[in-house]
């Protein structure tokens, strides 16, 4: 059709648009940041959702079998634990949101970092 | 809920969490089961604003979309966008779910910005009962999907045999912290962002500090704008979350 030098420039103004075109695409929608107050809000409220739990639990235990402080002490720490590990989730989510998005491939070695970390903490 | 706290000065009466006081619509006797409040009231307006939005705004069905058709075309596609891209390209089918979610708690939020108006969402009745639904829908899906290997979620393998039940119930607790903290972000957030706005109103009185007050009322104001579309997409991105940790249970 056109002589090969025609077809080349073409080719190349065709990658230009595509180029151009994706640096225009909205962003994944996992990687955007809806304002990182509100993730601190989530990790604190995992937090205090986790030992209020656990002390529930207890508590109602206790009542069950009348053996008031033993349930109580035992499943707060559980759910004090239970609220890291979850903070500790959401941590780990969050940064395999940044790996992500910076280096596109290692997310699984971060993820292997995060697990070791909180069997570590538990 | 209703509380009183009396100022330094004679005058000064704060009444912070008198907004937020269930009453019946229609005379006055106690709140029962099926009393119509004003709860009811701003719910049902709620949905017909819903109503009106996606139902009247695109009822032309215009190939050029106005006003209203575009701003329900750009929720829609937001909505859609987020589940595919959150909780995965086979979570499409709990699209409508989503989606009602969404635009029930968003209108909820706008509607209760409304002066006079009251804040469905920021009681803790409805948004527990919101984040139980999707906790039930999370995991009911998650037995219909992997079986009996969903409780596998609960009885960490990598672990020595003696610790088991002690992280099983540790992942229990941690499985149950996610309605109880889904439901207190919404509630929490929105009951604290009017709550303030009342106390700086009650600082009005005083003379002198009224111009800072109103400038403080504005601030809050426009914090809260925000404050309502992010509560309402965090919780719907966090149902997303949740449904893809069913559908694709890896941990």
């Amino acid at each position: 059709m056109t002589d090969p030098d025609e077809s080349e420039r073409l080719a190349r103004l065709e990658d230009r648009i595509k180029a151009l075109r994706q640096s225009k695409e909205p962003r994944h929608h996992s990687e955007e940041h809806y304002s990182q107050a509100q993730v601190g809000w989530r990790m604190v409220t995992e937090l205090v959702a986790g030992l209020m739990i656990g002390f529930g639990m207890g508590y109602g235990l206790d009542v069950l079998f009348g053996t008031l402080p033993i349930f109580l002490v035992l499943f707060t720490m559980l759910g004090l634990v239970a609220g890291i590990k979850t903070m500790m989730r959401s941590a780990r989510e969050l940064q395999r949101q940044e790996s992500a998005r910076e280096g596109g491939g290692n997310d699984n070695d971060a993820d292997a970092g995060g697990e070791k970390r909180t069997k570590d903490g538990d | 809920m209703a509380t009183e706290a009396q100022g330094e000065e004679g005058g000064l009466v704060f009444h912070p969490m008198d907004q937020f006081i269930v009453k019946p619509l229609f005379g006055d006797g106690p709140v029962g089961l099926f009393t119509i409040t004003n709860v009811t009231l701003w719910m049902a307006l709620t949905v017909i604003a819903v109503m009106a939005l996606l139902v009247l705004g695109t009822a032309k069905r215009a190939t050029i979309p106005g006003r209203m058709q575009s701003i329900g075309e750009l929720a829609y596609g937001f909505i859609y966008k987020m589940v595919e891209d959150v909780a995965g390209k086979d979570a499409v089918g709990f699209f409508p779910y989503i989606m009602t979610l969404f635009m029930f708690i968003v209108f909820a939020n706008f509607l209760g910005l409304l002066p006079m108006s009251f804040t469905t969402t920021s009681h803790f009745a409805v948004t527990v009962v919101l984040a139980l639904l999707v906790f039930f829908t999370v995991t009911i899906v998650g037995f219909v999907k992997n079986g009996s290997a969903f409780l596998g979620l609960f009885w960490v393998k990598s672990a020595p045999l003696a610790l088991r039940p002690v992280l099983a119930v540790i992942e229990i607790i941690s499985y149950f912290v996610r309605p109880v903290s889904h439901s207190i972000r919404l509630a929490g957030n929105l009951m604290a962002g009017h709550a303030v706005i009342k106390v700086f109103a009650g600082f009005a009185a005083i003379a002198l500090v009224s111009p800072l007050s109103v400038v403080a009322i504005t601030a809050m104001y426009g914090l809260e704008v925000l404050v309502s579309f992010i509560q309402a997409y965090v919780f719907t991105i966090l149902t997303c979350v949740y449904l893809k940790d069913a559908l694709h249970p890896s941990h």
